[in-house]
């Protein structure tokens, strides 16, 4: 074979090798834009308060079950959790503050610090799964193709934590509704790559932000399979959600403490 | 009669006459003998005492002859907690009245004291929040309307130097790495606390001051630590009254009626004293009481090093009048002009083998007096947080009454990992199930009205079917009623010193316990004690579980049966040697005497003769080396009983019950190894004595030819 014939060979081939490099330096790209969308439709931009049902099981335990109050300030990425029941628990609280999550019992009148791993009261949940969504500002998304979930095709994909960013876990995989970009199902990994959790989210509503000027979107059920201690569940109902302004000062140590003193 | 006499005066001078004739044989059989007997005599010597001695730790220190607990339990009771955080998963026993009473029914029981055990964590911050966390509660205080004007100024002058250090710290870091090591944001909340005019805004904005001084400031000093603490639940009067070897080293007992919390000493010492003085204390520990010397102790080196790097601790502890005092002090010890107080804590930690006695003695009289030695102190408040059998989290505050420790096993971790608390606030932080509790939890989850979904169907149930309208608004519900729920919370959790207030004595003979502790009358009745006991329950309608302070104790317990198993084994084998040996040596003896059994035979001798003779010629082996192996093995023990051996660490301490194991001879050990001997020594012969009785008077002849 002739040079000259190998080199229109190498540029007849050259397509085959180039074109799905920039397929997939697009897809990436798409998968940031997809994990924008999913985080931009629950945003409201502005307060919110919401009134949640957490329930626990564990093998050989009776259940846990909580209610209690979520208040969240987009502007900041200020976090209230406070317990309303069970009567021992009442007053008890979660506040996070820039990066730091306190937990304050009123029965001993103490600020405890606590991490992004902090289990809420006991349950399988974390902080982040009542938080604002913020995936695209938190973890490197990977395009792991389309894949049915019963009724629904979800674009499936995986997200790596980026670094110095305290997070609770630090890979995911992610299910997101192809229609709607609702995510419909996780599965939260260890850095090892040791599955920890799968999250389902079954149900989504919609609320009207005034703060955001159209509607915001919440998982109003949120279903928590434990990996590891395969018989533990978690469950949490996200009973009403209102998303008027809050107090000014709401978001402060005073505030939490101030509910049961 | 006098027929068998002249029958085995034979024999004997036979047996005697062939040991003698093959000297080398004997003395190597011997030898064995020997050498087993004597291990056999010092091995059980030493196991028996030890028994003994780890069982005066374990019964005297939280067990109790027997333990007691719901048979119904999912685990066994383990009170030393086979290294587990928590306690087993005990069923309680709902009315500790009514088992006390049914216990105190068996004869043999003398004390019946409740308990429980657990273990919690005690939160405690980094030293910024602690330092801040103070203040927090003078400014709380302050706008209660207390006077706490005089309190203010110092512990904010303690803030400030605290800055000061983290500044200094910050710019070390920009120095040594790069300036790109230091995130912005940290960078920028530094100069806000250091700028002049911050502490002013402290006085017009002290809570919002606090609230940056919390999120900005304490997260750059990252020496947070948790405090993991196991304890016993008990009756701090009936507990010091049965456990008797019990006592009080700093502060008081906890008094009757009165929440509260001692610590062991132990852990106090090594868990929540100033870690630099621990080292400290170690270091010189190490070498006045154990003879090891800094310059030859690789762990002693490393702990001098720890004390030499991590001065912050102490910096952080200082406020400025203090860090000015400390430079003076240091600069004159060390006769340095250093002025940077941390590196003269650094050259002055840097102690070696001429100078540990006097730097030890300096840390305590000058600079200790100015330090937070304990990170909790006798008379301060405790805060626990648990998560309760309910799985609800529970916090308390208890006032810390004291440290105590064992008499004895001062030094010893498995004895002092147990702290203590009264039963009341254990039964509060444990958090009992009460029929109150499960109807409140079962009406929330009602209210919720969600239906459980098994994992393994959890994608078909939950996305098998498209929602019919995805994107039909949702009514959204107002949370008013939560806020009603809010606003009946004001008030409501107002900090009572549950600490300070007083409970009536009688709660604690009256409600749940999880376990109790036995006192008997005699010892040696207990496995019979046992049984009388589950007993005595099934006739007061309870389900008990009785065990011994062995098996109560858990894995610590079993150490001297898999020892004792261990020395059975090495005997064993050694012994299963001494037979073969014995045997093939007799088995020889005997082929090269064919010609003489046949001879003995044909003067007339029985078989019996002949394995008589054997016989004896191997008890006479067994009989003379097994004691003369006995006797030296006495010796040895004798000599150890005197010296005493050592125990070379904490866990030998407690096996020893003190820092010494002083063994002891019973008659029982000597006669053990003898009896083994014999026993050994005939069954080895009976090989050869059955070759012996085969050989006939023609094979003598034969042989002669």
């Amino acid at each position: 074979m002739s040079s000259s014939r190998i080199g229109y060979l190498v540029l007849a081939l050259l397509p085959l090798f180039a074109l799905p490099k920039a397929a997939h330096a697009a897809s990436k790209q798409e998968m940031v834009d997809l994990l924008k969308a999913v985080d931009d439709r629950q945003r409201n931009q502005g307060d919110w308060r919401s009134l949640i049902y957490m329930e626990q099981k564990e093998k050989g335990k009776v259940d846990v079950a909580y209610e209690a109050l979520v208040f969240r300030r987009s502007q900041d990425q200020k976090f209230i959790i406070l317990f309303t029941q069970p009567k021992a628990s009442q007053g008890q609280g979660y506040l996070r503050i820039d990066k730091n999550l306190w937990f304050y019992d009123p029965s001993v009148g103490k600020w405890e610090r606590r991490t992004e791993r902090e289990r809420i009261g006991g349950t399988n949940s974390r902080r982040s799964d009542f938080d604002e969504s913020r995936l695209a500002e938190e973890y490197d998304p990977e395009d792991n193709g389309e894949a049915k979930l019963g009724a629904y095709t979800a674009q499936v994909m995986t997200l790596k934590g980026k670094p110095n960013i305290d997070l609770a876990f630090p890979v995911i995989k992610l299910w997101v509704d192809k229609t709607t970009k609702n995510v419909l199902k996780r599965q939260e990994f260890a850095l090892s790559g040791r599955l920890l959790r799968t999250s389902y989210y079954p149900k989504w509503k919609k609320a009207y932000s005034e703060s955001k000027k159209m509607d915001v979107w919440y998982p109003e059920e949120m279903r928590f399979y434990d990996e590891v201690e395969k018989a533990n569940s978690t469950l949490i109902l996200i009973k009403s959600v209102d998303m008027k302004p809050l107090e000014a000062n709401l978001f402060t140590k005073a505030w939490l403490e101030s509910k049961s003193r | 009669m006098r027929g068998y006499l002249d029958t085995l005066k034979v024999i004997v001078v036979i047996a005697f006459r062939n040991l003698f004739a093959s000297r080398l044989k004997t003395l190597i059989v011997g030898g064995i003998i020997l050498f087993g007997s004597m291990l056999v005599v010092v091995g059980t010597a030493l196991v028996d005492s030890v028994d003994a001695s780890m069982s005066r730790s374990i019964i005297g220190s939280v067990t109790g002859h027997i333990q007691v607990y719901n048979a119904k339990s999912a685990d066994e009771l383990a009170v030393m907690g086979n290294f587990q955080m928590e306690g087993a998963d005990l069923e309680q026993i709902d009315d500790f009245k009514t088992m006390r009473e049914a216990l105190l029914k068996v004869p043999n029981v003398k004390t019946v004291v409740p308990m429980g055990l657990s273990g919690a964590m005690v939160p405690a911050g980094n030293s910024v929040d602690v330092v801040l966390e103070k203040l927090r509660d003078l400014v709380r205080r302050q706008q209660a309307g207390e006077d706490v004007k005089a309190a203010i100024p110092s512990q904010k002058d303690h803030v400030r130097q605290i800055v000061a250090v983290l500044a200094t710290d910050m710019a070390n870091v920009g120095k040594v790495l790069n300036d790109k090591a230091v995130a912005p944001e940290e960078r920028a909340a530094i100069a806000r606390a250091t700028a002049p005019d911050f502490w002013d805004e402290f006085d017009q904005d002290p809570l919002g001051t606090l609230e940056f001084l919390e999120n900005r400031i304490a997260p750059l000093a990252s020496d947070a630590d948790m405090l993991f603490l196991r304890y016993v639940g008990t009756d701090p009067a009936a507990f010091a009254k049965s456990f008797d070897r019990m006592k009080i080293v700093d502060g008081t007992t906890i008094p009757p009626g009165r929440r509260g919390f001692l610590f062991s000493k132990w852990m106090y010492e090594g868990q929540v004293k100033l870690k630099t003085a621990h080292r400290l204390d170690v270091i010189h520990d190490a070498i006045l009481k154990r003879d090891k010397a800094i310059a030859t102790d690789p762990d002693l080196q490393r702990l001098v090093k720890q004390n030499a790097t991590e001065v912050k601790e102490i910096m952080l502890q200082l406020d400025s009048q203090q860090t000015d005092a400390f430079r003076a002090k240091l600069q004159k010890e060390l006769a340095s002009q250093e002025s940077d107080v941390s590196k003269l804590l650094a050259e002055f930690f840097r102690v070696d083998d001429g100078n540990i006695i006097r730097r030890y003695k300096f840390f305590y009289d000058e600079l200790a007096p100015s330090l937070t030695l304990y990170r909790v102190r006798v008379g301060d408040t405790l805060t626990i947080k648990a998560f309760t059998k309910s799985g609800y989290v529970q916090s308390r505050n208890l006032r810390v009454y004291g440290t105590f420790t064992f008499e004895g096993l001062e030094d010893s971790h498995l004895a002092g990992n147990l702290n203590l608390m009264d039963m009341v606030s254990f039964r509060e932080l444990y958090g009992f199930a009460t029929p109150e509790r499960d109807r409140e939890i079962q009406a929330i989850k009602a209210a919720a009205g969600l239906k459980e979904i098994d994992r393994d169907h959890a994608e078909a149930e939950l996305f098998g079917a498209q929602p019919s309208e995805p994107e039909s608004p949702a009514a959204v519900a107002t949370v008013d009623d939560a806020d009603a729920v809010l606003r009946g919370l004001a008030g409501k959790h107002r900090r009572e010193r549950r600490e300070d207030q007083a409970y009536d004595p009688a709660q604690l003979e009256q409600g749940v316990v999880l376990n109790a502790a036995v006192i008997v009358r005699d010892p040696r009745r207990i496995p019979q004690t046992m049984r009388d006991i589950e007993a005595a329950g099934t006739r007061a309608g309870l389900t008990l579980k009785a065990i011994d302070w062995q098996k109560a104790s858990g894995l610590v317990g079993q150490f001297v049966t898999m020892i004792r198993y261990v020395l059975y084994i090495s005997v064993l084998i050694i012994f299963a040697v001494a037979l073969v040996v014995i045997n093939n040596a007799l088995v020889m003896t005997t082929l090269e005497r064919i010609a003489e059994i046949g001879t003995l035979r044909a003067v007339g001798a029985q078989r019996r003769f002949l394995l008589g003779m054997l016989l004896v010629e191997a008890l006479a082996v067994g009989g003379l080396f097994g004691g003369i192996g006995s006797a030296l093995g006495a010796g040895i023990v004798a000599v150890l009983r005197i010296v005493g051996i050592p125990a070379v660490n904490d866990i030998f301490y407690f096996f020893f019950s003190g820092p010494r194991l002083h063994p002891g001879l019973s008659v029982a050990n000597l006669a053990i190894a003898l009896a083994i001997v014999l026993v050994v020594s005939g069954a080895s012969s009976i090989y050869p004595g059955l070759i012996a009785m085969r050989v006939s008077p023609r094979q003598a002849m034969q042989s002669d030819e």
